[in-house]
């Protein structure tokens, strides 16, 4: 079975629906279960790490996932010798949102079924291992075709003989933002019936040290749009969702309807976004434009706000450049930790939670303001009409996306 | 059709400056090195904190940006900066866990290519990273289609681009992606042992819908994930009857044969459903083996097409080569990922 595209075919004007969701972080490892943490404020960030040896363990914060790598394993049955946590995690978060559609595995396996995941760090969470086997240090662990950012999806194609379109984006922190687009995308130009679109990180003592090297972890949990924030938390987790065209919905549960989504570059430096957030400015206006929306008709905005000094100003002076006055817009990164590949994808599954059951989350523990700015992030849960969530997603290297998705 | 109207490409043959595909640049140490050039137009100083990925990206990559502006920039990279990310870790370990510099850090994610060329150009519109392995090239190829037909009339810098590292050289030899044994050059195809030889490169496009003035045309992709060779050829067979029109010839076969003989059965079984007077090119020889190696292919079909002939060292069996307008594409990557591409003057 296989896959091809072709320039010559027509783009389809059908619109694309969310019909299955999975998803697992440190809040909880099922949608209702982090519904329930997102409700009742209770944060999956904690000041401590026990997955691998690192000097940071108990002395930084992180959303760690409680499962352990081998309870993992044993949950899901797997036993394959070079299996890494980010693929684990991502099985965990793909089984949910299978059960949840109730797709077929014979249309799971269909050549019309893409799947279009994301992962920044792939198998590179086993840092000790990858150190050995780079270095020349061992004989070569089980690890050694496990490590790229591909391993994730090749692993999930294999386990489920999937035989659509394969693909993984990395675009840093916006890496899920982008899948999710890539596989509504493959569907319009009718190269795929339906998607699998979604990503995953783990947390990596790589990652813990090249956070820490930039100086944007924080010290204490994360205060998100806060005058005072001190940087981001690390955080892990996977979320899967299912997109299907409007003709194959009938009879189907609904979540809501991807109905706009952009991907820009702010072209500005490696690790920091413009004064003026060109970048995330145009990645929202692109995706009202996409949309066919305009600025007012966003009820709420799941905004990126990883808490640094430098994200949560530019994002700001971006929403109020195209907002004016921007609408309600929190960060659940407060809940979660910043989940790097994952966090485009399990922010859309918290989107969609907002509009299926018209609450809005808040960004906890804020307290003041930023001066410049003036915002104020939700500060606490509240029930409220929404009918368009735009959540942003912004990278490393500029990359900026976002998705709208809309009532059904 | 997607049009290819600007194509450079860094490798470890003579193809960015000076073009000279019939002398033949050996391995060392069973490496295919990319002969860099002098990136002229890139500061000394942003060049020297470059890892060798984003240094051959943007070497190649440039030149095309310098002169015609894009409306997004799509890059197709199996690893990204392997070497950054190495060093990177090496420092974890070594420092345990001190105050690290963070440069090789931001250097080694995968979108740093496309992030720099963005960048370089201050280029504010799309800009995408595909990571899919063996099919990382092929994926941003698809993704450079779908762009084009949302933006008629637009225009697109695609690319593939990986390196050799010797921290990567180190896993993969591991992984057993390389032979064990040194080999010369002329033996590449026929020494029977399992293992290629490593490569690396950067090539990259100028895309647009518009025909005129085009070096090529990339007519259609196909991507198949399989270990099984009649799969494969099955595949192949209908991606055939899919694409190629019914008086249309198939004039050359670029086949992503590698050396390694746990692989070979999957270019025999589609060497093999072929009309026996299609002649044969290989070009692993030249390129190396590497996760984006069909960037190095397409470059040399574009550069096939151009001229109208290619070198003696790449066919298979010596042929005259006639009226080469149409060629197709099959590489495969570990046994896996497979990719066909039907490519057009």
């Amino acid at each position: 079975m296989w896959s091809s595209t072709a320039p010559n075919k027509k783009i389809s004007l059908s619109r694309i629906f969310v019909t299955g969701m999975g998803v697992i972080s440190a809040v909880g490892n099922s949608v209702a279960e982090n519904r329930q943490g997102l409700v009742n404020a209770i944060c999956g960030i904690r000041n401590e790490l026990n997955l691998f040896p690192t000097k940071y363990s108990g002395l930084l914060p992180f959303g760690q996932i409680t499962a352990s790598t081998d309870g993992l394993m044993k949950a899901l049955g797997v036993s394959d010798p070079g299996v890494t946590r980010t693929s684990l995690l991502a099985l965990h978060a793909f089984n949910e949102m299978l059960a949840d559609a109730g797709l077929s595995l014979a249309d799971l396996r269909s050549p019309e079924t893409a799947l279009a995941g994301a992962s920044t760090v792939g198998g590179m969470c086993l840092t000790d291992e990858l150190y050995a086997d780079a270095n020349k240090n061992s004989n070569g662990s089980p690890y050694t075709s496990s490590y790229d950012c591909a391993s994730v999806n090749i692993f999930l194609q294999k386990h489920f003989g999937m035989n659509g379109i394969i693909n993984t984006i990395n675009t840093a922190c916006s890496s899920s933002a982008n899948s999710i687009m890539y596989g509504a995308m493959l569907m319009k130009n009718g190269f795929a019936r339906r998607a699998v679109v979604g990503g995953v990180d783990s947390l990596a003592k790589y990652t813990i040290n090249g956070f820490h090297a930039l100086h944007i972890l924080s010290s204490e949990k994360c205060t998100p749009f806060d005058e005072h924030r001190k940087g981001l938390n690390l955080g892990e987790g996977a979320a899967f969702l299912l997109l299907e065209k409007e003709e194959d919905i009938a009879g189907k549960k609904v979540y809501a309807e991807l109905t706009g989504y952009c991907n820009a570059n702010d072209a500005f430096h490696p690790s920091s976004i413009s004064d003026e957030g060109d970048g995330p400015y145009l990645s929202m206006q692109g995706a009202l434009n996409h949309a066919k929306l305009s600025a007012a008709d966003i009820s709420f905005i799941n905004a990126h706000g990883t808490g640094t000094e430098n994200n949560d100003e530019t994002e700001s002076r971006a929403m109020i450049r195209l907002f004016k006055e921007p609408p309600a817009f929190s960060s659940t990164k407060a809940y979660t930790g910043h989940t790097l590949g994952a966090a485009g994808a399990v922010e859309a599954v918290y989107s969609i939670l907002s509009l299926m059951h018209q609450e809005v989350y808040p960004t906890l523990r804020f307290t003041n303001r930023i001066p410049s700015t003036g915002l104020m992030p939700v500060p606490e849960y509240r029930k409220m009409p929404v009918q368009h969530v735009m959540s942003n997603s912004f990278g490393f290297g500029g990359n900026c996306s976002s998705l709208i998705f809309s009532q059904a | 059709m997607v049009y290819i109207h600007q194509a450079y490409c860094i490798s470890p043959q003579k193809t960015f400056q000076d073009v000279d595909l019939e002398l033949l640049h050996e391995p060392v140490d069973k490496k295919l090195y990319a002969i860099e050039p002098s990136y002229e137009g890139i500061p000394p100083g942003v060049l020297r904190r470059m890892g060798r990925a984003v240094r051959m990206g943007a070497g190649a990559g440039m030149p095309i940006l310098k002169n015609s502006p894009v409306d997004g920039i799509i890059i197709g990279t199996g690893k990204g900066g392997m070497e950054d990310c190495i060093k990177f870790l090496n420092q974890i370990v070594q420092y345990e866990e001190g105050l690290l510099a963070p440069g090789n850090f931001v250097q080694s994610t995968s979108n740093a290519v496309a992030a720099q060329l963005g960048m370089m150009s201050r280029n504010k519109s799309y800009n995408s990273t595909h990571v899919h392995r063996g099919h990382a090239f092929e994926n941003a190829v698809t993704d450079a289609i779908m762009q084009l037909r949302a933006l008629p009339g637009k225009q697109f810098l695609l690319g593939g681009v990986d390196e050799i590292s010797d921290f990567d050289y180190n896993i993969e030899t591991l992984d057993g992606s390389y032979k064990k044994e040194v080999i010369a050059a002329s033996d590449f195809y026929t020494s029977d042992t399992p293992g290629s030889l490593a490569g690396e490169g950067a090539a990259m496009f100028l895309v647009n819908d518009q025909q005129p003035g085009a070096l090529a045309g990339i007519s259609a992709v196909g991507m198949l994930h399989s270990e099984d060779p009649a799969a494969v050829t099955a595949a192949f067979q209908q991606f055939i009857s899919t694409h190629i029109r019914g008086n249309q010839k198939i004039d050359l076969f670029l086949s992503g044969e590698s050396g390694d003989n746990r692989t070979l059965k999957f270019y025999a079984a589609c060497e093999s459903i072929l009309p026996a007077d299609i002649p044969v090119a290989r070009f692993k020889h030249m390129s190396g083996v590497y996760a984006t190696a069909s960037s190095f292919a397409l470059w040399m079909a574009c550069h096939i097409l151009q001229h109208g002939r290619l070198p003696v060292h790449t066919l298979k069996t010596v042929v005259e080569v006639s009226s080469l307008k149409t060629i197709l594409l099959y590489n495969n990557y570990k046994g896996l990922q497979h990719s066909f591409m039907l490519i057009q003057k």
